[in-house]
């Protein structure tokens, strides 16, 4: 029997579900090793359980946590499939500001009863996938790599720990032999991010931003000297650190309550 | 010494780009750094350069290496990547010729890496004397600036013309494809000489020790406040030991791809990086920054001197280049740790006698392929706890194990990786046991195996416990959770009718955590039914309904009840981490000699011949030091019972 696998889109660009419809001929050979039983981008069926369940993007309303939940209930591994749902995504930004200021923000012109009245518009506040279920393994990245997800959906079905690296995007980027963008005036996450996506901005000379999150014990402490070092205002700093990472400044932010 | 003119040098490097049967690569720029790379014609050759961003051991030990690979469905038909075209590397510098001469020191020490060795072999270094350099390099203080040997050829370039020394008949071979070169005149000797002076005097920043100085400066400051100070800027990424010279720690790991075939993959490694000394259960033996900031400069300016008798730093500044907060240069770093300390002693008794990279021996016939597994059949499978099950296992080979009391073997299953798991059975049988603890993907996998089922084992590994020596007296066993397989070895051994006699009383103690995870009971009944055997068993805790018949309470208390000769024996102590240093107080206190008590030591050993690096305590490698040691060798090691 091959194991059932599915994809679900909460608040996201799709773009990560995108990368797997886009596998070209590697399709053929993930339908040899898995049945897809629901992917609303490229197919209409439904399905009863799933051996693994691919959840892209931010969850934001109660009506979102309770469909997660459903899903969560049906499925032997949840994954959480890029940067929305591994951290909250871009949008989590927007959770600096109340509900009720981002909702006249956004839809300047709505009649009040129209917004207040409707469950899509309750409360939007963005979670990674972990803060409302159990999630098994993540995928990061914004989007997620083509190669890591293959990696991934092969370890699983082996019943292998997905091989998601801890140790810093400076690895894959010195294994590459890229000119460091700090010795050219750059400055870049690199340090702290999570490798795993073979250092592809700074390969192309693009400053690294984090978009798969820290490793587990980054020194924070120390690349907030390094950019100091190099000139950067500690709002300079700030902005950098939430561009993908706000999850992690919300945290601090409650621990110093 | 040869000279040839540049137009006809360029002919010569045009030539062998042109060869189809040889890949040329050589120094070239990218952006304004340079790097080694392929080269597409002579203009892309730049010995002009200053530095790389890596070093030329990138050829030999490359980022990402395939050791091996196969399909799933039939996991012992191993294959290797086909050989890959001669490499002709144009542009080496002195300093980085003698990084290859340490290395190939290191790989071909002892156990000879076939892949690293055929590589090596495959290769024409073309060395390249510095004409400019790099504002971090060092290597004039580190007397690394001229080479005697570990090129096929050396160019240094003399403006209009190129002079040439040969080193090998490789090169005088490859010298054979240029036109019109010719002996070198005095005047032009004269000149190569003059650039690798300038060259040796201008690379020179203000160290204020002799590299030779090193090993005591780093021997009598291991506590200096220099390591806490820098490292609390440190941002562990890797970077200074990626970009080294003469960092040759390497990971393995086992991929498989979507169509069941399966990879062991070898990749470079640092132990800056926080996973490096990771183990199975999760225990992290150098968690703090500060020790694995340490451990850099003391594996370079100690311990592979200890271990080799070379400094492992040629002075390429790659690590001060590279280093985004300033805190890898070793010219820096040196001078902070001489500058802190108050009474610095060149002790040259204490110091390991250097080794001459001039000729390096390599005994070829030796090399293998250090990571393939040898096929074997589960014969037997018993549950001895919930997390425990014993394996006993029997090579495919028909050869026995032929292992000493106390060895490991790292076992394969193919496409998930590979665990080091300790023998648990006594010598000489055809089959062996091995206990697995379910701990990790490797160990959960082996657990579904069942009867019949192939694993894949390497080894034995390791220094086991001396019999020799033990011969004659006393023993007592203090067996502590996982601690006691390792220790049947022995025990089993003793024990048989054949070495009884060899042995005098024999005092065992097990313990572990509650009844439930007692290991071997009935085997350990039995054994008190031997003459001059002691038994005492004990359990941290038993809950109510649990049955217990031994004692109750740390293993430790178990020590002052036993009655042996402290004068006479010999005590074995294995189990976690934590029991170690009570144990042994305990012993000392009752006046054991410190010369008679034996510990075996459990750290991530990953290649388990002594060259990944993962299982270094201190300058020991457990995995080929060890894993059993004699206390007196370990009790002064800071990183050994931490």
């Amino acid at each position: 029997m091959k194991p059932k696998i599915a994809f679900f889109d909460f608040a996201s660009c799709e773009g990560c579900q995108l990368q797997v419809a886009n596998l070209e001929e590697t399709v053929v050979d993930v339908a040899d090793v898995v049945d897809v039983v629901e992917f609303r981008e490229v197919m209409t069926e439904q399905a009863e359980e799933y051996d693994i369940a691919f959840i892209e993007g931010s969850i934001t309303r109660p009506v979102d946590e309770k469909r997660l939940k459903a899903i969560r209930k049906k499925s032997k591994t949840l994954v959480a499939l890029g940067t929305c749902a591994h951290l909250g995504g871009v949008q989590r930004l927007s959770n600096q500001w109340s509900a009720k200021e981002n909702l006249k923000e956004v839809y300047p012109d709505a009649k009040r009863k129209d917004i207040t009245k409707n469950e899509f518009f309750e409360k939007p506040r963005h979670k990674a996938v972990d803060e409302v279920v159990k999630v098994d393994y993540v995928i990061p990245g914004c989007p997620i790599d083509r190669t890591e997800f293959i990696k991934v959906l092969v370890a699983l079905i082996h019943g292998k720990k997905p091989p998601i690296p801890d140790y810093p995007v400076c690895v894959e980027c010195k294994k590459k032999e890229n000119v460091c963008l700090f010795t050219i005036g750059k400055f870049c996450m690199g340090p702290v991010a999570r490798a795993g996506c073979g250092a592809i901005c700074p390969t192309h000379g693009n400053e690294c931003e984090a978009c798969r999150g820290y490793i587990s014990h980054p020194h924070e402490r120390a690349q907030i000297d390094v950019l100091d070092e190099y000139g950067l205002s500690a709002d300079e700093i700030m902005h950098r650190k939430t561009m993908f990472t706000y999850r992690y400044i919300e945290k601090e932010k409650e621990e110093s309550k | 010494m040869k000279v040839i003119s540049k137009k006809d040098f360029n002919d010569f490097i045009t030539t062998l780009i042109n060869d189809e049967s040889m890949d040329t690569h050589g120094v070239k720029s990218k952006g304004e750094k340079f790097v080694f790379g392929e080269l597409e014609s002579y203009e892309d050759l730049r010995l002009d350069y200053d530095t790389t961003i890596l070093p030329p051991k990138k050829y030999f030990m490359p980022q990402y290496e395939t050791l091996m690979h196969c399909k799933l469905s039939s996991p012992f038909d191993i294959n290797e990547d086909e050989p890959q075209k001669p490499l002709i590397l144009i542009g080496v510098h002195p300093y980085d010729i003698i990084a290859i001469n340490q290395m190939d020191v290191y790989y071909c020490n002892d156990d000879v890496s076939k892949s690293y060795l055929d590589r090596r072999k495959n290769t024409i270094i073309i060395g390249s004397d510095v004409l400019n350099i790099h504002d971090k390099a060092f290597f004039g203080s580190m007397n690394t600036g001229q080479v005697k040997n570990g090129y096929d050829l050396l160019l240094t370039d003399l403006g209009d013309k190129i002079a040439i020394e040969i080193g090998t008949e490789k090169g005088t071979d490859l010298l054979d494809k240029a036109a019109r070169v010719r002996e070198a005149s005095d005047v032009e000797q004269q000149k190569v000489k003059a650039v690798r002076t300038a060259a040796q005097g201008k690379a020179k920043r203000g160290m204020k020790i002799e590299p030779k100085q090193w090993y005591s400066l780093l021997d009598q400051n291991y506590t200096s406040k220099v390591w806490k100070d820098q490292s609390d800027k440190c941002l562990a990424c890797g970077t200074c030991t990626l970009v080294c010279p003469t960092c040759f720690c390497y990971d393995v790991n086992d991929e498989i791809d979507l169509n069941g075939e399966s990879k062991r993959v070898r990749t470079w490694d640092g132990c800056l990086l926080r996973q490096f000394s990771e183990v199975a259960g999760g225990e992290i033996f150098r968690e703090d920054i500060k020790d694995r900031y340490r451990h850099r400069f003391f594996r370079k300016g100690k311990y592979l001197p200890d271990r080799l008798g070379f400094t492992a730093c040629v002075g390429c500044g790659r690590c001060s280049t590279q280093c985004i907060p300033d805190i890898a240069d070793p010219v820096k770093v040196m001078n902070l740790v001489f500058d802190n300390s108050e009474t610095f002693i060149h002790d040259k008794e204490k110091q390991p006698t250097s080794i001459s990279l001039d000729s390096i021996e390599v005994d070829e016939d030796k090399a293998i392929s250090l990571h393939h597994p040898f096929p074997a059949t589960i014969k037997k499978v018993e549950q001895l706890t919930e997390r425990e099950k014993l394996f006993e296992i029997q090579l495919d080979s028909g050869k026995s194990l032929d292992h000493d009391p106390g060895q490991f073997v790292e076992v394969s299953v193919m496409g998930i990786g590979e665990a080091p798991i300790s023998i648990a059975s006594p010598p000489k049988r055809k089959r062996f046991d091995l206990v697995i603890r379910k701990v990790g993907e490797v160990t959960n996998k082996i657990h579904e195996m069942k009867k019949g089922d192939k694993i894949g084992i390497r080894g034995p590994f390791g220094k086991g416990f001396d019999l020799k020596q033990l011969k004659g007296r006393d023993l007592l066993f203090i067996a502590a959770g996982l601690g006691l397989p390792p220790l049947r070895s022995l025990i089993a051994h003793v024990l048989d009718d054949e070495n009884r006699k060899d042995y005098g009383k024999i005092t065992i103690l097990c313990g572990c955590r509650e009844p439930c995870e007692v290991l071997f009971d009935k085997e350990v009944r039995n054994w008190e039914e031997i003459e001059n055997v002691e038994v005492l068993r004990t359990v941290d805790r038993c809950s109510e309904g649990e049955c217990w018949d031994g004692e109750t309470g740390l293993i430790t208390k178990l020590i002052p009840k036993a009655n042996f000769d402290q004068k006479n024996t010999y005590c074995m102590i294995i189990g976690p981490p934590v029991v170690y240093p009570f144990c042994i107080q305990i012993l000392l206190d009752l006046g054991v000699p410190e010369n008679r008590i034996i510990v075996s030591l459990e750290r991530r050993m990953k290649c388990g011949v002594g060259k990944c690096g993962h299982c270094q305590i201190n300058n020991l490698y457990v995995c080929k030091d060890g894993p059993v040691f004699n206390y007196t060798e370990v009790k002064d090691l800071p990183e050994a019972f931490e």
